[in-house]
């Protein structure tokens, strides 16, 4: 907590794109009650920040956030501490509501604002029992893994003279447990989604005998483009994780994860064959069908 | 890219006279090939002679039965010429497809169809509609200008200044793109007139080339099924990691007969 009120987050996880600082500045916005612009989240800076363990495994709000909340209940416990000895109360008959600090059974209050600046200018203050400032600091490790579960659906067309395979429609719901920015999530599923249709269909590193990279551009290495992908369904349910405190579960890889083999299954499906190697391109799916044909035509 | 010297000439006898002054010079028209293969070092040339202030080589116009494009004509101008688009529809449509936005804001025809890469656009309508090459020398036919990979009958200092497509006929391309840099795997250019049936492929084989099996086929019967039975001789075809030989032979003749289906 600042002075004036407003918070600066110490995060040791690290946004490259997933809209943390917006999702983290709403979990902590949410928790102590402030507007969310009055929170900034710093994160990436190994200067700035004690310790960080990175970004992976989908686990930057289940466990990130989690140390988040933490932190944010260290806060509210000694804001308590100093709101009792401002209204002449015990801390324990403190309650803390929607960015306010209350007695209970009276009409006293003090807001965190208020607070906060109190634990900076400390002129009336419990000097003896308590520490000026406002800092606090929270690790967390999870007692177990999330288990996110989803379904996806894919539905394709494949052109029999040309092999080119078209993601006609894409559907996939996904249970998250909490979800704190629901368009942040949709945005990480599409991103998964396009991942993973690109690793299915389209990516491929190659080496020639001598071990020389053949697909050293994006000349060679297919990328997906937007003209590669339908527009995208997406849905979710909801069943809150129990073991950890945001009762968030990861999202970030989900739609890496369930893409490929839905676009997989999809094209053997449409084939008739039971297996093709990944990427599907439209050279590896014609030849997979002339095989399939010859095979056919032996009595395989 | 190793360092160069930048000439921008204002008039084609300067670019002319700069060239047989350079040691190892290179005209410079959209750059969208040389460029990247200068950043590369596959090309090193110490003297880079654009042509971009040469403004008498950019314009498309139609005399009668001829439609003029200007070598230093972008194609994002050939798809956006209403000239072109009345004139011979296809040929705006090819244009509309070269690479993207950006490389048609900066290619030229005469860049491309000098380049001759193998999968490039444009040499499939210049050899399909029997264009004829203008340059600073001479008028050469298309049939007699597209060599071999990247080589077509140009001289030292020689530069393209028009390309001129007869309008007889109609016409169509069809590209299978390659799905990383969409580039043509195979390209089918048709033009079917009252003289008979001229088919030219790009993409398939180290140069674009007119198919004379599917020519005498379509010019006794203009229909999908004239192509069936067709073996095409496949000895300089490509062969590259998003097609084999056996897979652009059969694309050849699955996208002519869509070329086709479009024009019955």
């Amino acid at each position: 907590m600042n002075p004036t009120g407003s918070v600066t987050v110490m995060t040791g996880s690290h946004s490259h794109g997933q809209g943390h600082e917006t999702t983290f500045a709403q979990l902590v916005a949410s928790q102590l009650g402030i507007s969310i612009d009055d929170v900034e989240v710093i994160h990436g800076d190994t200067g700035k920040m004690d310790f960080g363990m990175g970004t992976y495994g989908s686990r930057s709000l289940s466990v990130g956030g989690s140390a988040l909340m933490k932190a944010a209940d260290k806060i509210v416990a000694k804001g308590k501490k100093i709101a009792g000895h401002l209204m002449d109360a015990k801390s324990e008959d403190i309650d803390f509501d929607d960015g306010e600090f209350k007695v209970r059974e009276s009409n006293l209050s003090k807001t965190f604002q208020e607070i906060a600046f109190a634990a900076y200018v400390p002129h009336d203050y419990p000097l003896e029992e308590l520490e000026p400032g406002l800092t606090e600091k929270a690790f967390y490790d999870p007692a177990n893994f999330t288990y996110p579960a989803g379904t996806h659906i894919c539905e394709v067309e494949i052109d029999p003279d040309t092999g080119v395979t078209s993601v006609v429609k894409f559907t996939a719901v996904d249970d998250f447990g909490t979800i704190i920015n629901p368009m942040i999530v949709e945005g990480q599923v599409h991103g998964g989604i396009a991942q993973g249709i690109g690793q299915a269909m389209l990516e491929h590193g190659i080496y020639d005998e001598t071990g020389q990279l053949q697909t050293g551009s994006f000349m060679d290495y297919c990328m997906p483009r937007a003209d590669d992908l339908p527009n995208f369904d997406v849905g979710m349910t909801t069943t809150v994780c129990t073991h950890n405190p945001v009762g968030a579960k990861g999202c970030g890889e989900a739609g890496a994860i369930g893409s490929p083999p839905a676009v997989i299954n999809a094209i053997t499906n449409a084939l008739g064959v039971r297996e093709i190697d990944m990427p599907a391109t439209p050279l590896n799916v014609w030849q997979t069908l002339q095989n399939a044909t010859h095979e056919d035509a032996r009595g395989e | 890219m190793y360092n160069f010297n930048y000439h921008c000439p204002s008039s084609l006898q300067e670019a002319e006279s700069l060239y047989a002054k350079s040691e190892d010079p290179m005209f410079l028209a959209g750059g969208h090939t040389l460029l990247p293969t200068m950043k590369q070092r596959l090309n090193a040339p110490t003297d880079l002679i654009d042509l971009a202030g040469l403004t008498e080589l950019a314009g498309i116009s139609r005399e009668g039965d001829v439609l003029q494009i200007g070598a230093y004509t972008r194609h994002a101008d050939v798809a956006a010429s209403e000239l072109v688009q009345a004139a011979i529809p296809a040929l705006a449509k090819l244009a509309r497809g070269i690479g993207d936005t950006q490389v048609r804001n900066r290619g030229t025809i005469g860049g491309s169809v000098a380049n001759n890469d193998p999968a490039a656009d444009y040499p499939a309508a210049l050899l399909g509609l029997g264009a004829t090459v203008v340059t600073t020398k001479r008028a050469v036919p298309a049939d007699e200008f597209f060599v071999d990979m990247f080589e077509t009958v140009l001289e030292e200092g020689e530069i393209i200044t028009a390309v001129t497509f007869p309008v007889k006929g109609d016409a169509e391309y069809i590209k299978f793109a390659n799905p990383a840099s969409r580039y043509a795997t195979v390209g089918v250019f048709i033009n079917r007139h009252n003289d008979g049936v001229r088919v030219a492929i790009t993409g398939a084989a180290s140069s674009v080339f007119r198919c004379s099996e599917y020519e005498a086929a379509l010019s006794s019967s203009f229909a999908e099924s004239a192509l069936n039975g067709i073996t095409l001789r496949t000895d300089n075809f490509n062969e590259d990691l998003h097609a084999s030989v056996d897979y652009r032979a059969h694309l050849c003749a699955v996208i002519a007969k869509r070329v086709i289906a479009s024009m019955v």
